[in-house]
């Protein structure tokens, strides 16, 4: 009966947010929360649950996911604003369900922040589990990446559900051998790239094997620690692949899977790896090529993931890196275009960015390509100046900016294509100041 | 370019297992502040299952702080070498040591579980985990380090993480303006000792505290040529608008 009334006053609010324009975010699931911790129990949910966890790229897939899905003609509930959370995926739900907890759908499909997998799914059953990978991130606020992994491990020493991981990262193939009972479990990996290296070309975490910690051997690096790894002693990460990514074409910007040939919006080697996985999740669930195919072709994100504008006629591609691995992967795609281009990188130290920023020293800005003017802003505007400074590109070229609105009038005082570069709590603010200035005459 | 012949010599240690907090910074730092005035760095970096290294060749030993689990890995490989560091430091060679590296060079860590990890015994000092795992010793920090003359008094500017807290340390690095320092809410940071800084301050600690990094290249200089060094003033102004920046939004 209790939870019949925190559902009931849920929708109320709802109702009202609404009125009044607001999406309310986990608004909703802190409430409620709040006044039942095991509410999750009450819901009856009769479709599949489908998450997507990884430091980088869990909205992306998650919404590729969803898109997939609601392009094969099903009824999807999904968390696409991002709200990752336990409250979070709990607003979602509450706006979703019946008076008596009742979600109808095909599909839920939820991106969960990587500490909260064992939290909403003690209580919520889960059908299929995707991990794309684990990088650094956030240090101060997270704690070490190990820590985060063992937890997720120990969720999945019980669970018997489908397993979709990224085989090319060696803390995320790990987590197949939690449950040696799991028969369910879907390794998928990308053949190598063109811009693979021999070397780490960037800061990573794989370096030694999780069950015997002898060195990993690597054949090549996709990116950060992300490649064909093996342990040489036990033999780690041999598995067998359920979806490879071949013949990566950037110019065209598709890729091959099982002889099919899919084109995509985006020309980055961890959208194909987001990709892959997406393609392993809807080849699960039995969705017709055809509709992922064109479904892949059509998706695209309008929120500064990769997101491609242009403005005042000059195009221009923002991206979202809140960690050495997002920034070194944007550096990879602009490094990647041979066209004359500028930067515009813009760096806060907010709570929710984690206040140190000692990870842009992990950042390659090493033999930037073609890049002709270097614009830094936020909060620590400074601090990435110098960082690009010592990397030896030459400092008349850079230019500090504490003040975003300033930085973005000085980024379009010439033609040149920009690349746009912005951090957690940074990116919104630059998105409306870039697009608010395309209104400006 | 002056002085063409000029070269410092660097260790890097452990640089695949001691990064977590971008310490690789503090290399590229010196490097660029020491080309920049037309000495050449050579940095060699060593790892384990790496040929022995001999400290003594060295002008300066650098290495940083890395994961728990990691650091356990190789502090096994360090102590083999316990002998032939003591005698570099005793020889002069320049140490800095960053987060992890600071404590392995004392006496012993106690982890969380009261499991003891013996260091280098280099100096005195000795560290022990705090048991509640969450409780960390993290933020901005700001010390006033006092280096011997000319650099004197200088404001050194970083971040610390560390659960770790050090005791014993008689010649500390700095005294706490804002920030922790070697223990919760302490008043000291660090540890200095001639030619040896140990800190807590991580990451690209040389990157916003100029004086600071040229004391320890002046300092390096001076020992292998034998010379009172006189190092031409680089373009800093990035890094005095940062410092400004900072200490006046941590009111100092």
């Amino acid at each position: 009966m209790r939870n019949f009334f925190i559902i009931l006053i849920m929708k109320f609010l709802h109702l009202g947010l609404k009125l009044f324009h607001k999406n309310g975010g986990n608004f909703l699931g802190k409430i409620a929360y709040k006044w039942n911790p095991e509410i999750f129990k009450y819901f009856k949910v009769n479709c599949p649950v489908i998450a997507v966890t990884a430091t980088n790229g869990k909205t992306m897939t998650n919404n590729a996911i969803g898109y997939v899905f609601k392009t094969a003609g099903k009824k999807v509930i999904s968390n696409t604003e991002g709200n990752n959370m336990d409250t979070g995926i709990l607003s979602t739900l509450l706006k979703a369900c019946t008076l008596t907890g009742k979600v109808k759908a095909d599909f839920l499909v939820f991106e969960v922040d990587e500490g909260y997998v064992p939290v909403i799914f003690k209580d919520l059953k889960l059908d299929t589990l995707v991990v794309l990978d684990f990088f650094r991130d956030q240090l101060d606020r997270n704690g070490e990446v190990e820590s985060l992994i063992l937890k997720i491990n120990e969720f999945l020493k019980t669970y018997t559900g489908n397993l979709i991981l990224n085989n090319d990262d060696p803390n995320v193939a790990r987590l197949g051998k939690a449950n040696p009972n799991n028969k369910n479990i879907y390794y998928f990996s990308v053949e190598k790239y063109a811009f693979a290296t021999d070397k780490m070309k960037e800061a990573g975490e794989g370096k030694f094997c999780p069950f015997c910690n002898t060195r990993l051997e690597y054949e090549y690096y996709q990116y950060s620690h992300i490649g064909k790894f093996h342990c040489p002693k036990c033999h780690y990460g041999e598995n067998d692949i359920y979806k490879l990514a071949k013949n990566v074409d950037f110019k065209n910007r598709t890729f091959q899977v099982d002889g099919v040939t899919y084109k995509t919006r985006f020309n980055s080697i961890y959208n194909i790896y987001n990709f892959v996985a997406v393609i392993s999740c809807a080849s699960l669930y039995h969705i017709d090529t055809e509709i992922v195919l064109k479904a892949l072709s059509e998706f695209k994100l309008d929120n500064g993931r990769l997101e491609e504008v242009t403005i005042k006629g000059i195009p221009t591609i923002i991206n979202l890196a809140k960690n050495p691995t997002g920034a070194n992967v944007s550096l990879r795609i602009l490094n990647e275009d041979d066209s004359e281009k500028e930067l515009l990188f813009v760096l806060n130290d907010n709570l929710a960015d984690g206040h140190d920023v000692s990870w842009i020293w992990d950042i390659n800005f090493d033999k930037l390509s073609n890049v002709k003017r270097i614009i830094t802003a936020g909060t620590r505007a400074y601090d990435i100046a110098i960082r690009i400074q010592v990397s030896g590109f030459d400092e008349k070229l850079i230019e500090p900016y504490l003040n975003l609105h300033e930085a973005v009038e000085n980024l379009y005082k010439t033609n040149t294509k920009k690349y746009v570069i912005a951090n957690y709590t940074a990116l919104q603010p630059t998105r409306h100041e870039i697009l608010n200035y395309n209104k400006t005459s | 370019m002056e002085n063409p012949e000029k070269e410092l010599k660097i260790l890097y240690l452990y640089p695949d297992i001691l990064e977590l907090y971008g310490d690789f910074g503090n290399i590229q730092v010196l490097k660029y502040r020491l080309e920049k005035r037309g000495v050449k760095a050579t940095i060699e970096p060593y790892s384990i299952g790496d040929a022995t290294p001999n400290f003594n060749n060295y002008d300066l030993v650098f290495a940083g702080g890395g994961a728990d689990q990691e650091q356990s890995i190789l502090a096994t490989d360090l102590v083999k070498y316990k002998n032939s560091i003591k005698e570099a430091v005793k020889n002069g060679v320049f140490f800095l040591l960053i987060c992890g590296a600071y404590q392995l060079f004392g006496k012993y860590y106690k982890d969380v579980n009261g499991t003891i990890i013996p260091g280098l015994e280099i100096f005195d000092y000795y560290t022990e985990a705090i048991e509640d795992r969450k409780k960390r010793c993290i933020g901005n920090i700001v010390i006033e380090a006092n280096l011997p003359a000319p650099t004197g008094s200088t404001k050194v500017i970083g971040f610390e993480n560390h659960g770790g807290q050090t005791y014993g340390i008689t010649t500390p690095f700095g005294k706490v303006l804002k920030g922790n320092g070697n223990k919760f809410g302490d008043t000291e940071e660090g540890f200095f000792h001639k030619n040896v800084i140990a800190t807590y301050l991580h990451g690209p600690l040389l990157s916003k505290n100029p004086a600071l990094a040229d004391y320890i290249i002046k300092h390096c200089l001076d020992r292998k040529y034998n010379i009172d060094t006189q190092l031409e003033p680089l373009n800093d102004s990035f890094i005095d608008k940062c410092r400004k920046q900072l200490l006046t939004r941590f009111e100092l």
